[in-house]
């Protein structure tokens, strides 16, 4: 859907006809004359195509209105006071010419408080206005439904803006899956160029994956996902615990049953290592204000992490001399 | 010979041509010209005429006096507001919102029921009101558009304030001439402006706002 749709202008419509063809769903051809807004998809083709300009493209959400002074809305305020004064007076007096003064006191009122703030039936100062009028007792006749209807109907513009946001917010998350993905999956691309001694697809590789890195990380920002440290650590524990208690046994049960080996085995170091590393994190969130440095040693094969260089990983069994330290 | 301009609408009244179509000969001095003679495109006095190329009296600056605070302008009253909502009405018209428009069109009518009609309503009132707007309303509200530089605002008060002008003309001579000012003649009112035109050859754009003069209204008396 397009962010405006087709209206046709009657008055100057020659019937051409050409919106009807050109239509791509057939908003453009009704009984009523009036363009089908839930069949308009915002394609514009209709308002090219028509021959006498009575078809025109309107926006679903309008700009935010012309911001005014207090001084001359109070000032607008006051003339149109006066001039609602002299449509009442009219009003009470007999003849054609009273009534087209009452209308002319009518017509100049309407323009002057359109320009003290209230151009926008979608302006907030007209909710306001509305939302004030729910708020009074008035007699029963009043049409209080009416009004909700209204009102309801000028902030949909707002929910629709809201849905849209919770698109993109999906969207930012499954942007950061496949950039995840995309960087883990480069890095293999390129460990494996560098073994075959292709150096140069090895670096492309590498500087990809972290181009990747970075879309992936504004991402996860953007979509609000970065909390404070103490947050992000529970986030954390949540996660390897989900890992080693759910996902790799299953995962584990699944590669035995189909007899994947090696599956097998890189599931059940992963499973160790993320349950040594939601230790790790609780141990850090206990000390979270601990200012005395920390060092992390990790298995460079199955991931595991120590708090101080093994003879051997506990878990995969290679030697504490190929740990990396943080 | 001299020209004069309609500071309304700006129609030129030109003494060497005259309006022979309306039997004032070339050659008539705007003195001449009778004292109840009115523009012929919207109706206003001489006096709301210049001389062409005479510099107009620089505007006198009034000052911007305190709208009066024993008016509370956060409460409108019943008939404001339901002028606000023709006019939102309008704003959902324009937008082709007809659900909304009906709604608007609804609640004005409400409020407009429930306004108290005037007390002893009399023209001399309006007269008066007419000529309050103009010496301190269009003043103040002017003066506080241009400090503002809303041009927005600016452009209702300068078609309104022509409107206010053309109406203190037509109550000016109802007041001399009463009802046989619309003896055989229709009477028009701008829908876009307010502008009120008396006659049948209606100007073929309003010459306040400028709108085709199909959106004119003949006002054909009370509904």
């Amino acid at each position: 859907m397009g962010d405006k749709y087709a209206v046709r202008n009657i008055r100057l419509c020659t019937k051409d006809c050409l919106c009807l063809y050109v239509c791509p769903t057939g908003a453009t051809d009704t009984e009523n004359s009036i363009i089908d807004v839930d069949k308009c998809i915002g394609c514009g083709d209709c308002a090219d195509a028509c021959p006498s300009g009575a078809i025109s493209m309107v926006p679903k959400e309008y700009p935010k209105q012309q911001d005014k002074t207090d001084s001359a809305v109070n000032a607008l305020k006051a003339l149109m006071r006066s001039k609602s004064k002299q449509e009442n007076i009219a009003a009470g007096l007999s003849g054609k010419l009273a009534y087209a003064i009452e209308k002319s006191n009518r017509i100049m009122a309407e323009d002057i408080i359109r320009e003290a703030g209230y151009m926008l039936p979608q302006s907030e100062n007209t909710k306001e206005f509305l939302q004030s009028l729910l708020d009074k007792d008035y007699p029963e006749r009043f049409p209080k439904d009416a009004v909700k209807k209204l009102l309801e109907s000028l902030n949909k513009n707002e929910e629709d803006k809201t849905m849209n946001s919770n698109k993109t917010q999906e969207n930012l998350m499954a942007a950061f899956a496949g950039e995840s993905q995309a960087n883990r999956k480069y890095l293999a691309y390129a460990a494996k160029a560098e073994k075959d001694g292709k150096k140069n697809a090895a670096k492309l590789f590498k500087a990809a994956a972290q181009a990747e890195t970075y879309h992936a990380l504004k991402e996860y920002e953007l979509a609000g996902k970065v909390g404070t440290t103490e947050e992000n650590i529970k986030d954390g524990i949540a996660g390897e615990t989900y890992e080693f208690t759910e996902m790799y046994p299953e995962f584990i049960k699944d590669a035995e049953a189909e007899g994947n080996k090696a599956a097998v085995r890189a599931f059940t170091f992963a499973k160790e290592a993320e349950e040594v590393h939601a230790k790790l994190y609780k141990d850090a969130l206990e000390n979270i204000d601990e200012t005395e440095e920390v060092f992390y040693y990790l298995c460079p094969v199955c991931g595991n992490i120590e708090k101080s260089r093994p003879d051997k990983c506990s878990i995969c069994g290679v030697p504490g001399d190929k740990f990396i330290k943080f | 010979m001299a020209k004069y301009v309609c500071s309304v609408c700006g129609y030129i009244y030109d003494e060497a041509k005259g309006i022979p179509e309306e039997g004032i000969a070339s050659g008539t001095t705007w003195e001449e010209l009778p004292e109840d003679w009115v523009c012929p495109l919207c109706g206003a006095e001489k006096s709301e005429f210049e001389k062409q190329g005479e510099s107009v009296a620089p505007l006198e600056k009034k000052p911007i006096s305190a709208i009066e605070s024993s008016v509370d302008m956060r409460e409108m009253s019943p008939l404001e507001v339901s002028a606000l909502c023709t006019n939102l009405a309008r704003g959902c018209e324009k937008q082709y919102k007809p659900e909304e428009e009906a709604i608007f069109k609804e609640l004005s009518e409400y409020f407009k029921t429930a306004s108290a009609p005037a007390k002893d309503p009399d023209y001399n009132q309006l007269i008066a009101l007419v000529e309050k707007d103009l010496e301190e309303g269009f003043p103040n509200a002017n003066s506080a558009a241009s400090n503002a530089k809303d041009r927005g605002a600016l452009r209702a008060l300068v078609w309104s304030e022509k409107v206010t002008r053309i109406q203190k003309s037509i109550l000016a001579r109802y007041e001399k001439e009463g009802d046989k000012i619309l003896e055989n003649t229709g009477i028009y009112v701008c829908t876009i402006c307010g502008f009120i035109y008396i006659g049948d050859t209606l100007p073929e754009i309003c010459p306040v706002c400028k709108v085709p003069n199909w959106k004119f209204e003949k006002i054909e008396g009370r509904e």
